[in-house]
């Protein structure tokens, strides 16, 4: 008893010390992130640990909200301009398709499956060459369709699994009572059935939404820096970069970039971890 | 009244009509991939064979000119090796971490609750913010040398010696992943049957017994889709790289896509580029192919 009473303890010890190891170690960077930005410079040389208790300004983070030069503020626009057009047209665009596959059972569905499955397993950092020769030859490098119509097409191929995966749940007697009623095919499918679908479209957009959120190297090389278009991340990038010796700007403008996300995961943490969870699982 | 139509026809013609509407409903996203991610594939093998500088279309022919140049490039094969390093050591470690992690954070309690949320905090917040965050951190004036050397010690290199960059650079590449490995892992930990660790437990089997005898076999599925996604998403790290060191000190910390990404846009060789992307998609499907074939065969032997 004593030595089973013993260990017990000795590992609820273990335990706890090594979740409050974890939780310094998560968190701690975090917690810089957010203080230094309402210091001053030298309070963060000094003590960059301390709570910004002595020196605590919002200057920096005024500043690096007005600076005209690659504004984190701006960037927000043409982000969440890329997150929201990207997303419709993804969702327009694999609706249908995953429907059809899933209903369908013919050579050609299976064909289609093929092809996708493939797109799952391409890495897209190793196509953005070939891509950057395909919207050349189209005429559509460096402008923000081009850009729209690529990451549209990265986000097909496991938002078509995640839906075909979830129509094959929705009864086939559904269908045939919306045929019955004299509605077409794409008919049935979007009065019909895309209403039911509720919970994998909210876990395709969660994971689309924080794909294109943070897609850096697209942007960066699709619309270069001669387009003086900046995302949140190319714009933090550029941003950083160049004053990557002012503390004080570096932690402002790293400050404004996470504030949506994290407010988000903070208000969503139980949708982004069961979205992006289920997409990792079905892809 | 309309004419009386055959069976048959009737038959085909719908066969025609459902093939129709297949073809509008699954155009759209069919060309998006092929144009956007089959066709590249092709496109990048062709140009990997040019010397395609990103302007001049089209390219011209070099024949195997940048396969053989990639084999001998020392920039090309250190990246390689230093991308091999980062996908092993730190497959095995995000796993680990995964897989020990999630198990003690399997109860539903508000402490865990709170715990899953800060480790899947840095997937959320991205590798571009998460490169410059520990920048600020382990850099010649960050966080931590300011500590040293308020408290009289000496700096530390982390990121400025090439040796320690190294290491310190994959150390914060596994922070930054082994959340998403903690929560998969408990996606799977819910699957287990609760009534099996009982039995399991009746039959005098201890915590030790208990993990390696019930708990791993039933999440041999969960091991296998953690490997593969930590792998691959291993073999193309690049952004928290180029925040944390832009591949630095002296290019020691160049992965294999940031050597691509280099190579074909600061100096506009796209298509030696072009060839080690090849190179890197095959590695990719090969490990992805590998990896899935190794797995299923302890699936099948735990299923025996």
């Amino acid at each position: 008893m004593m030595i089973t009473r013993q260990g017990g303890s000795v590992g609820r010890i273990g335990r706890v010390t090594g979740l409050l190891l974890l939780v310094v170690l998560m968190a701690a960077p975090l917690y810089l992130l957010v203080a230094n930005a309402f210091k001053t410079e030298r309070d963060i040389l000094e003590s960059p640990f301390g709570l910004p208790a002595d020196g605590f300004t919002v200057d920096n983070v005024a500043a690096a909200a007005t600076s005209t030069d690659f504004n984190v503020l701006a960037a927000y626009g043409t982000t969440a301009l890329l997150v929201i057009v990207v997303n419709v047209l993804s969702i327009l665009a694999t609706g249908p398709a995953a429907y059809a596959i899933a209903r369908g059972a013919g050579r050609g569905h299976r064909f289609v499956l093929l092809v996708m499955l493939a797109g799952l397993f391409i890495p897209s950092q190793t196509i953005v060459i070939p891509v950057i020769y395909v919207l050349k030859t189209v005429g559509l490098m460096g402008t923000v369709p081009g850009l729209v119509l690529f990451q549209t097409a990265l986000t097909i191929p496991t938002t078509l699994f995640l839906f075909s995966a979830y129509v094959q749940s929705i009864p086939r007697e559904l269908d045939e009572a919306a045929r019955i009623d004299g509605a077409s095919r794409l008919g049935t499918f979007w009065r019909v059935i895309f209403p039911l679908m509720r919970p994998a479209v909210a876990t395709a957009v969660v994971l689309n939404a924080v794909g294109v959120w943070s897609d850096f190297v697209n942007p960066r090389i699709i619309l270069g820096p001669g387009s003086g278009l900046y995302t949140v991340t190319t714009g933090v990038f550029a941003a950083v970069s160049k004053y990557s010796t002012d503390y004080a700007l570096v932690y402002s403008n790293m400050l404004l970039a996470v504030v949506p996300v994290i407010v988000f995961y903070v208000l969503l943490q139980k949708r982004i971890i069961g979205g992006l969870t289920s997409g990792a699982v079905k892809g | 009244m309309p004419p009386a139509v055959p069976a048959v026809v009737r038959r085909r013609r719908r066969a025609t009509g459902a093939f129709l509407t297949d073809t509008v409903m699954i155009g759209p996203a069919l060309v998006l991939v092929a144009l956007f991610v089959l066709i590249p594939i092709g496109i990048a093998v062709y140009l990997s064979f040019t010397d395609w500088d990103g302007f001049t279309i089209p390219p011209s022919l070099v024949g195997m000119r940048n396969y053989e140049l990639l084999v001998q490039d020392p920039e090309v094969v250190r990246a390689a090796a230093y991308t091999t390093v980062i996908a092993v050591v730190g497959t095995l470690v995000c796993n680990a971490l995964g897989l020990g992690i999630a198990l003690m954070l399997n109860r539903n309690t508000w402490v865990n609750t709170v715990m899953r949320v800060l480790v899947f905090a840095p997937y959320v917040v991205g590798p571009i913010i998460l490169g410059f965050l520990w920048a600020s951190i382990l850099g010649t004036n960050g966080a931590v040398n300011s500590v040293l050397t308020a408290s009289g010690a000496e700096r530390m290199p982390f990121l400025a010696d090439p040796v320690w960059a190294m290491v310190t650079t994959p150390l914060v590449i596994i922070w930054a992943s082994f959340g998403v490995n903690v929560i998969l892992y408990l996606a799977g930990l819910q699957t287990l049957d609760a009534s099996l660790l009982e039995a399991a437990k009746i039959d005098g089997a201890g915590p030790w017994v208990s993990f390696w005898r019930v708990k791993l076999p039933v999440l041999a599925p969960t091991v296998t889709l953690n490997v593969v996604l930590a792998a691959i998403g291993l073999l193309r790290v690049y952004e928290i790289v180029l925040a944390l060191t832009a591949g630095g000190p002296a290019g020691t910390t160049q992965t294999a896509v940031f050597n691509i990404l280099t190579t074909s846009f600061s100096r506009s060789q796209l298509g030696y580029g072009a060839a080690q992307s090849v190179v890197l998609m095959l590695v990719i499907i090969v490990v992805t192919v590998v990896l899935t074939q190794l797995r299923r065969r302890s699936e099948e032997a735990v299923a025996a």
